[in-house]
This record gives C-alpha cells, structure tokens and sequence, in this order.
C-alpha cells in the first residue's frame, strides 16, 4: 500500500515542483528522491508496516511473491532515472510532467501487482496505460511519435474493452470480482460464461504485454516513442502487466488448466516464433528490440503457461533479468545518433567499457550462463518441463532462443569486429559506474540467482 | 422490466460490441473509431448493469463497475482527443490513412 | 584440491592478463600460468594423491545444484591434455603477434579453464554452465583475430553448438525432474531408471549436443571452415581440446544415463561414424589447403573415436579414451607444422611450397614424426590407440572394421603426399630465402615428439590411468 500510495503522491508533488521550480533539470532530482522514498515505502511494505494497513476488504493481497516483484521493478526504476533520467529531460518542455506520469504508472503496476479483484486489475492496467499513451506522444513534433501514440491508443483501448468484456463474463458465471471466488466457480451452468471470459482477458492482457498473434501493434509504438519511454514501456510496465497475468491465472483460473492451457501454449509458441525471426530481419537496433521484446515475452509467458512455485521465481528473476539488461543497452542507445546496427560499428575501441557492459547485457539477453539472463530462461523453461506435458514447446523455445542470439550478437559483432568510426557518446564517469553496476548485477545473478529467488522465502 | 428476458439484454449488447469492432476496424476516420470504442465500452457496461440485476440481484458490484468504466472510459477520451488534435495539427486531417509515416 | 586447481589457475590467470597491458607481459604471464597447472597435475600425478581427485561446494541447494567436480582416469588424462597443450601453443606462437595482446592471451586462458570445466564437471548444471561458458572465449577469439570470413564462419559454429547445448539442457532438465531427490549431481542423474522410450528421445538430444562438438558426419559442416579462420592458436585449442568435449561426455554422460538407447542405436552412430571417416579421408585428399587438410583428417580420427566408443567391449572403449590423449598431442604438432610454414611463407597452399627439407632440416624431420604418428605407424602413440579401437570394431562388426580400415589407408595416402609437396620437390621462389625454425619452436615440437615416442612405447601409464573409466563403464552395460 505504501507503494500506490507514495507513487500517486509523488506524481503529483512532481508535477506541482514543475510549478515552482525553475531549473528544468531538477526534475531528475525530485524524481530521484521520489524513487528512494518508493523503494524505502516498498520495503516497510515487505515488512508489513504500512501507512494504511488495510486490504480494503480483500479487494488487495499483500502477497510476498507480489511485493517482491514490485521491489525489482522500483529497483529497476531508480536504474532507468539513474541511467536516463537526464534523456527523459530532453525529450520536450515538460520534464516534471514526464516523470509525474511515469509514478502514476509505477502506482498503477502496484495494483496490477498486489490485486485480489478484477476491479482493481482493470483500474490498474488502466493507470498504467492511460500515461503510456500520453509518454508516446510526448515528443509533439515528432510525426512518428504522434502517430505510434494514436496506434497505442487505438489498440490499448480496444483491449480494454475486450478485458471488460471477459470480465463482465466472469463476474456473470461467479457474481463477485474476488479472485478467490472465480477460483471457486464450480457450477456448471455458467461453464460457457467462464470459459469465454477466461478467453477474453487472456486476449486482452496477451495484447497488453504484446504476445503474438495480437503484438502487431508494439513494432511501431516502441519504434516511434521517444528512445528513453521505449525503454519505460519495454521493460518495467511490461514486467508489470505479466505480473497481473500470472497472478490471475495462479490464483483464479489454476483450477480450470484444461480450458486454456492449450491456447496459451499456441500463444507462447506464436509470440516467440513471431518475435524472433522477425526481429532477424530488422535493420535498427531499436527496432530489433522492440521485436526481441516480444521476443521475450514469449520466455515470460512460459511462466503463465506453467502456474506452479518455479513459475513465480523464474518471472521474478526473469523480470529482473530482462529489465536490467533492457535498460542498460537502451540508456546507450538513446545517446547514439545512429540506431542501425552500423551505428555499433568500432564502439568497442573507442568505448571498451561500455562495449563490455553492452555485450553482457546481450549475452543475459540471449541467456548464456553466467548472466541472469540463462537462469531466468532455466527457471521458466524448467517450470514448463516440470508440468511435464507440452515438452515440444520447450523444444521449440530453446530452437528459438538459438535463433535469438543471431540479432543479440549481430550487436557484439558489430562492436567488437567490425571496423568503423564509432559515434561519439557523451558519457559521463558516474553513467560509467552505474552501468559497471548494471553488468554487475547481471553476472552476480547469473551466478547465484537465489539471492533474489530466496527472498520469496526468508527475508 | 423482468418481463424481459436476459437473453434479448446480451444480444443487444453483444450486437453493440460487435458493431464498434466493426466501426473500429473499417472507419478510417479517428473521432468515428472513438467513438466506436466508446461503443465497446458501453455494451460492456450494458453486460454487468444485466448480470447484476437478471443473476446478483442483492449486491451492487457490477453496477459500481460500470461507474468505474464511465469514469475511465472519460479519462481515456480526454486523452485520445488530445492525441487526435496533436496528429491534425500535423497533418491537417484526421484520417489514420494520412498517419503512416512507419511501415509495418 | 588440484581440480579445483586446474580451474582456478587458468581462470584467475586469464582475468589478470587482461589488465597486462603490454604484449611481452601478457604472454610471459599467460605462459607462466599455462606452466603453474601443468606443474600442478603433474604433481599430482606423480604423488598419486587420491583425495583432491573430486572437490564439492555448495552452489545452489534450491535448485540442488552443486559445484562438485570429479576427476576419473579420463578427465585425468584430459586435464593432463590441456595443460600439457596450452604451453606448446604459446610457445610455438611466440613469435606471432596479436592485436590487444592481453584479451587475446586472457580469453585463451578463460577457454582453458571451461574446458577444463568440461572435463571435471560432476553435476549436470555445472556441466552444462562449462559446456558453454567454453565456447564463449572461443567465440571472441575466432571473430576477433580470425582470417577474411572470420565472422560468419564462426558464428556458424557458435550457432550449432548453441543449439546443441539448448536441446541437451532441455534433456537435463526433464532427467533433473526424473530424479529421486531433486538433484543435478552425476549420482542422482546416474541412478535415474528411464523406460525405453524416454531414454531414446533423451539419448538424442544429448547425443546431437555432443555429435556437433565432435564433429561427427553429418554435423561437421561447420569444422572445416572453422578451423581454416581461427588463428592457429585457437585452432589447436579446438582441435586438440574442445572436440575432446564431445568425446569425453559421451563417456561421462551419454553413456551411463542411456545405457539401453546406446546399444538399441550403436549401429547408427557407429555407421554415421565410420561414413563420416572415408567421406573425410576422401576429400582430404582433395585439399590445398594445409589448414583444410588437417581439418578432414581430424574429422576421419574423431570418427573413428566416436565408433569406437558405441562398440560395448572394453579394447574399443581403451582405445577410444587412449586416443584422446594420443589425438590431442598428434593434431597439435600438425598445426604448429602449419602454423610455422604459414609464418615463414605467408601460405598454406601445398601447391605454392615446395623443398622445405634442405633448407629446413629440424623442421622436417620433426614433421615428419608427427605425420607419421598422425597415420598411426607402430612405435607412435596413435598405433596403440587406433590398433585397439579398430580390434574393438572388428569384434564389434567385421564390416565396419574394414570399411573404417579404408580411412587409414587414405590417410597414409594424403598425409605422405602433403609432406612430398611441402618438403621435397622444387625450390620455389617463395622458399629459397628460408631458414630453420628457432630453439622456442623446436622445444615445443620437440615436447610433442617426446610425447608420441614415450607413450608409443610405454603405454602402460596411460593403461593405468584410465582403466577405471572403461571398466565403469562397461560395467553399466553388464
């Protein structure tokens, strides 16, 4: 609670101080400070001290697996300030407002996070869509980021409205929007209203976190942002929009596998079968990530796919890994002019640092061992095999995930083989650090995950 | 109003959902497709006002959903308009076929 | 205690060797520590102490992995392989020079210590963590100092074994879930009873992970142009270390978790092997290349390794891990032969040499004893190897022994025609001005002829050392 509450004050302490503070660059301070009290209010939450302690009769669950999750994203958050902070003040003349909606939507994957009722499933999701759009948009005079934030627009709300569709079927089979009581629909009156509506939202939050068949729309909308919300959206409201789907499909639907098991084996299978070979043929950098996004998101799925204990430690660990990563290779790429992958051309000699941190990012990205990346793939793809059933799925993910490490590593190449003058970056001594620490956190976790996986368990 | 049965409800408002997907996917104009989307919404609202009168008759939920989805739904044309005046500043039109600036 | 050891010193080695920024620095150290670990095993060896042969440490219990390492007769001999190789190929490179010396000697020795990983490796998921943390050094170091197509050529390779170790990972984790206590370690894996069908599927998909490091026919398509871009350095540690990969999981791993599935599909590995020997002999005999020569050669010994490890009788089996050693040594003094020419020359067209041996005296004779060792003549440690595997095959399938008898002959052919066209015939314009090789080359061939005459002779070491290997495993089939 600490975290919604604090995030949707900061968000409006942030756009006030755009009133009275001058200094445009300001923002990333305010924004900074807001983030450390997020990350401070998120770990009284894990402790269970809250500023209002109520579950608003059951309408929340404090689950540890949730909150967990929403310390990696916040860790995640201060990372993207920390890295692109100073990006996101370039991008217009509205740096306070930028970070203002960036909270609201830190407060909206809070509910996403810790729901126990679709209400608060649907008015999260919304909080985390509704500023996404407007991020989108936000560089006015740029044609590509008008028109992406009208196609996220379009497509965001007619998800929507096939969410509220499944859940006005769910709430006719159950009569209540409590998670538990959709667990506990049993009669079989209602098994045609369930099933539709199970279909229905697994649409809806397969178009939200951009899943084959229905990811059409995230090639251009991550293309056409701003660089530095590209990264936002890519990463950290992703990872909470999975969060909300593997809790619902955990905690709601478990018990009726048997109705969408198959559906969401097709879906996983399309997402990476799409997301990969797609993404080979592409020519920007930021483009390929936008398709290795979906990409992943297929890995992610397996999670949801699976619903047993290693699916929550392998999203955990897989939303870390994948965030941190993402972030670290897009706050280098929103400082280069050239998003082709000739743009990499000989970075590593004039960079050999920060080709260092990016071809760790990429190898966690492709899942090599000893980055996180590898035991997050280990964690989901092991939660898939233990089902024991669908193992051609599994077969077929790592085929893909061969065929994935061909865009990665056209990257390395590029850096590190390919002679070219690279471009020059303007990048700082703490940039420096920072991203050492991003790498660093990456190979620490690739060596011993269950620093973060043991924390669903002691603290 | 019992008198009516459910049925004849969710086909009207199954034939509203319908009818914005199909205005959302055929007009070309961007306050039409809002519209549409409004459409969708609306047939939702109509659902959960039905199954709670017609199956939940001694609660409020979906009633107190569908002010939610009126408040949201709000929101989220504010911000389209906003988006769609955006592009015809640029544009001088409000056609998504003259927005095509990426290639798929 | 030492293979703990033989990890740490090359890893730790290779990670302070990047920060030597000067050339001479990095390659004197990266020769010192190449020196430590073989110091190291050889101590051991001679001590013959049996307590530091496994290590165990507590890694992830959760997941019940462990870092647990062991060392058989094989992974002994193995480990000896590598640490006797990595100072031959510094030495013998000495005089070549690389851009950014210190990633180059680093990555080297990082390749060292995942290979070495490889060998020691007592638990599936630290298995499969080497398996590929050995490919990534040699990946960098392929793309980076490798020849004009360097890039696409290696990213092949780095894709096949990519997916090959994907597919085996799948396998691991289906028996991680098949065993009794939840556990990677080689025990539990061992003691996982399978049904018929489950070992089959399993049995491939770890076997395709081994055949393309092998490389067995038909998944060699990336070796030879792999081995013709690497710089020779790397090319040594490929061919004489990293196919070892394959071959020794077959007998750690392949072996014992599918017993059933080995014998139900001997016949198709063995006659995938054997086709894989005479196709390889036969277009050898075509090459120009001396690079390209040695990579078809190897690819028709590694066949017959791979044949003879599915013949089920324990003279196949020896033979099989005897060559392992034998191999390594003898394909390592081909390529520094080549790599000494391609120095001297600026070439490795057999058609653009020629009368090398007046001019070069020590280094023809020392060629020609490899050459020799790599047909396998009596007195030369491929003969035993390669006497006891075909012995194996033939009590194994008499035709198989004959058609596989055919690569031997073809390789006496080929191999006798290269050192004709490179060491004799006429003087050319590009050989005339030449001058022998210096002392650092010689000592490094030498320690090569050292090795194929002592164990030619005196084998029975070798016996010893690996006699515990070959008899567990035919144990299992028992």
């Amino acid at each position: 609670m600490n975290l919604i509450l604090l995030s949707a004050i900061w968000g409006v302490v942030m756009m006030f101080s755009g009133l009275f503070l001058n200094s445009k660059s300001a923002a990333k301070t305010v924004a900074l400070v807001g983030a450390v009290a997020l990350l401070i209010g998120n770990l009284f939450d894990l402790s269970g001290k809250m500023i209002i302690n109520s579950d608003f009769k059951g309408m929340l669950h404090y689950e540890r697996f949730g909150l967990l999750f929403l310390t990696v994203l916040i860790l995640a958050l201060l990372i993207y300030i920390l890295l692109s902070g100073k990006d996101v003040e370039a991008v217009g003349k509205h740096s306070f407002e930028y970070f203002a909606l960036i909270f609201f939507v830190m407060s909206g994957a809070g509910l996403v996070a810790l729901f126990n009722n679709l209400l608060i499933l649907f008015i999260g999701i919304e909080i985390v869509s509704i500023p996404l759009y407007i991020l989108t948009g936000s560089d006015k005079r740029n044609l590509k980021g008008n028109e992406a934030a009208l196609k996220y627009f379009l497509m965001g709300s007619f998800s929507t409205g096939i969410l509220l569709m499944g859940i006005a079927f769910l709430y006719g089979a159950a009569g209540s929007f409590q998670v538990e009581r959709l667990a506990a629909i049993t009669s079989d009156n209602f098994t045609a209203f369930t099933t539709v509506g199970i279909v229905m939202v697994m649409v809806a939050l397969a178009f939200k976190v951009s899943a084959a068949p229905f990811h059409f729309w995230t090639p251009d909308v991550y293309d056409g942002a701003p660089t530095v919300f590209t990264s936002f959206m890519a990463t950290i409201v992703k990872a909470a929009i999975f969060i909300g789907f593997l809790n619902l499909f955990t905690n709601a639907f478990a018990g009726k596998a048997d109705t969408w098991k198959l559906t969401v084996a097709v879906i996983t299978a399309l997402t990476l079968f799409i997301g990969n070979i797609t993404a080979v043929y592409q020519q920007s950098v930021k483009r390929m990530l936008a398709y290795s996004s979906i990409a992943q998101a297929g890995f992610m799925l397996f999670a949801v796919f699976a619903v047993n204990d290693l699916s929550k430690q392998g999203l955990l660990l897989y939303a870390a890994a994948y965030c941190f990563a993402t972030i670290g290779i897009f706050a280098v790429l929103v400082k280069m002019k050239d998003y082709t992958f000739e743009g990499f051309n000989g970075l590593a000699k004039r960079q050999p640092l920060v080709a260092f941190v990016l071809t760790v990012c990429f190898l966690s990205l492709a899942g090599i061992p000893l980055t996180a990346g590898f035991f997050a793939k280990y964690y989901v793809l092991a939660a898939a095999v233990k089902t024991g059933t669908y193992l051609w799925l599994v077969i077929f993910a790592v085929l893909m995930a061969a065929v994935s490490v061909y865009y990665y590593f056209r990257v390395i190449q590029a850096m590190y083989f390919k002679d070219g003058e690279a471009q020059e970056l303007e990048i700082t001594a703490p940039f420096k650090a920072l991203l050492v620490v991003v790498a660093a956190v990456v190979v620490v976790l690739g060596v011993y995950p269950s620093l973060l996986t043991n924390m669903l368990f002691f603290f | 109003m019992s008198d009516i049965p459910i049925s004849h409800i969710l086909f009207v408002s199954t034939a509203l959902f319908f009818i914005g997907m199909y205005g959302l996917f055929t007009r070309r104009n961007m306050i039409t497709m809002l519209m549409a989307i409004e459409l969708i919404l609306n047939s939702v609202n109509i659902n959960f006002v039905v199954f709670n009168k017609y199956l939940y008759p001694d609660k409020l939920d979906g009633i107190f959903f569908t002010i939610f989805i009126v408040t949201i739904a709000a929101a989220e044309a504010a911000v389209a308009i906003a988006i769609i005046i955006n592009l015809y500043r640029s544009h001088k039109s409000i056609d998504v076929e003259d927005a095509t600036d990426m290639k798929y | 205690m030492i293979a703990l050891l033989m990890i740490l010193v090359p890893l730790i080695g290779g990670l302070v060797s990047f920060f030597l920024k000067q050339e001479n620095k990095a390659k004197l150290w990266s020769f010192v520590v190449s020196l430590v670990s073989l110091a190291a095993i050889s101590y051991s060896l001679v001590t013959g102490n049996e307590a530091g042969r496994s290590f165990s440490a507590e890694w992830l219990p959760q997941l019940g992995a462990s870092f647990a390492l062991k060392m058989d007769g094989a992974s002994t001999l193995l480990c000896l392989l590598s640490a006797l190789a990595y100072p031959v190929i510094f030495a013998s490179t000495w005089k070549s020079t690389y851009a950014s010396p210190n990633s180059f000697y680093g990555l080297m020795l990082l390749a060292q210590a995942g290979i070495v990983g490889v060998f020691l490796a007592a638990d599936g998921l630290l298995f499969y963590f080497f398996w590929e943390l050995a490919l990534i050094p040699v990946y960098f170091l392929c793309s980076k100092w490798g020849g004009e197509k360097r890039i696409a050529v290696t990213f092949k390779f780095f894709i096949y074994t990519f997916i090959g170790s994907l597919l085996m990972l799948v396998g691991l984790l289906y028996m991680y879930f098949q065993t009794a206590d939840g556990s990677f370690a080689m025990d539990s894996l061992y003691a996982v009873k399978l049904s018929g069908d489950q070992q089959t599927w399993l049995f491939w998909l770890f076997f395709i992970a081994f055949a393309i490091k092998m490389p067995v026919f038909p998944f060699h398509t990336w070796q030879p142009d792999a081995y013709e871009q690497s710089p020779t350095a790397v090319t040594m540690v490929l061919s004489a270390l990293m196919v070892k990969m394959g071959l020794f999981a077959v007998v750690r791993w392949l072996l014992p978790l599918f017993p059933d599935a080995a014998v139900q599909f001997d016949n198709v590995v063995i006659g995938l092997s054997v086709i894989g020997m005479v196709y390889a002999s036969i277009v050898a005999m075509q090459q120009d290349d001396l690079k390209r020569l040695i990579a078809y050669s190897s690819i028709a010994h590694i066949g017959l390794m791979s044949a003879a490890l599915f013949v089920n009788n324990e003279s196949g089996l020896q033979g099989a891990i005897i060559q392992f050693f034998s191999h390594g040594v003898n394909v390592l003094g081909m390529w520094i032969v080549v790599e000494l020419i391609e120095r001297k020359f600026g070439t490795r067209k057999m058609s653009e040499l020629g009368g090398l041996a007046q001019k070069a005296p020590a280094l023809t004779i020392l060629l020609v004893i490899v050459a020799l060792a790599n047909v396998a003549l009596p007195l030369t440690n491929a003969f035993i190897g390669e006497f006891l595997m075909f012995n194996g095959l033939f009590k194994f399938n008499v035709w198989y022994a004959a058609v596989g008898g055919l690569s031997i002959i073809l390789s006496a052919i080929y191999t006798l025609r290269m050192i004709q066209k490179v060491f004799y015939g006429n003087e050319n314009a590009l050989t005339a001005n030449n001058t022998d090789i210096s002392f650092i080359e010689k000592a490094a061939l030498a320690v090569i002829v050292v090795a194929i005459f002592v164990m030619g002779v005196y084998p029975s070491p070798v016996f010893n050392l690996t006699k515990d290997t070959a008899s567990f495993i035919l144990g299992i089939f028992k």
